[in-house]
């Protein structure tokens, strides 16, 4: 859990990136409205999560869904953000897809072919996951 | 340059990379009581989630302000000014309020003194008269 409210923070640089990214490039932001947009996406992100969890439990589902998030949005007033967001979901769900598919394949031919470099592939790739 | 007006540049290549950490978009929903499992997707989905936010405020707040001359620098005020303004925001009001200068802070004060009952002003007779002093620059103003 939260031990200190510092581990709600998200890290500025990357905010910083974010913010840059969808502003002018002329443009600069304070250090002040830098922390006040870093603050309110972590707010955005506990208010978004709370209410996507009160919706699933509306529904008698114990755990979020995507679904849940996404109607959350609707409801929210952010639908701007629902088409944007399902085509990033349909990316990252055919990456993992394709993921455990090459490993299933990667697994499959290795010990096919010889099992000792198997053996090495596997031990080498389980710490990983 | 040809930027498109009051529509903040959230287009961009869909993608499965995450710019935000995900562990601690995971701490921080987890911070909200009764979340229960996070899935990974689910987790994915609110990192990407919240970038799209950080990119939209920021975006809304610039736009708003700046449409005509980009090159200027987004300030505290400009966030302000538009979670006051938009109705989807009104959950930031508390987390980005708006500033106020001291002198009207006091005009309000006075202000909500006059509106209410008259008789209570003789306490407050003091304080009043400090105000003044430290506010004849403003006087001027007018």
């Amino acid at each position: 859990m939260v031990e200190r409210i510092e581990d709600l923070n998200l890290p500025n640089a990357v905010i910083g990136r974010l913010i840059k990214e969808a502003l002018p490039e002329s443009a600069s932001v304070s250090k002040e409205a830098r922390a006040a947009i870093a603050r309110a996406a972590s707010v955005f992100a506990i208010f978004v999560t709370s209410s996507s969890t009160a919706l699933a439990h509306k529904q008698n589902h114990k755990t979020i869904t995507a679904k849940d998030i996404l109607q959350t949005l609707t409801e929210l007033d952010f639908e701007s953000f629902v088409p944007s967001l399902t085509q990033d979901l349909e990316v990252y769900r055919k990456v993992v897809k394709e993921k455990k598919e090459s490993k299933a394949s990667k697994k499959d031919s290795s010990t096919a072919e010889n099992a000792n470099a198997s053996a090495t592939a596997a031990a080498a790739e389980e710490p990983a996951e | 340059m040809g930027e498109p007006r009051s529509q903040p540049p959230v287009e961009r290549p869909p993608t499965a990379e995450t710019f935000l950490p995900l562990s601690r978009v995971r701490t921080i929903m987890k911070s909200s009581m009764d979340t229960g499992l996070i899935t990974n997707e689910v987790l994915f989905l609110m990192t990407k989630c919240t970038e799209l936010f950080v990119r939209h405020l920021a975006g809304a707040a610039y736009t708003e302000e700046f449409s005509q001359r980009p090159g200027e620098t987004l300030k505290y005020e400009h966030l302000s000014q538009v979670v006051n303004k938009n109705k989807n925001l009104e959950f930031l009001l508390q987390i980005v309020p708006q500033k106020i200068r001291v002198h009207q802070f006091q005009e309000m004060l006075r202000l909500n003194r006059s509106a209410g009952s008259d008789d209570d002003d003789d306490d407050d007779d003091d304080d009043d008269d400090d105000e003044e002093e430290s506010e004849s620059g403003s006087e001027s103003d007018e």
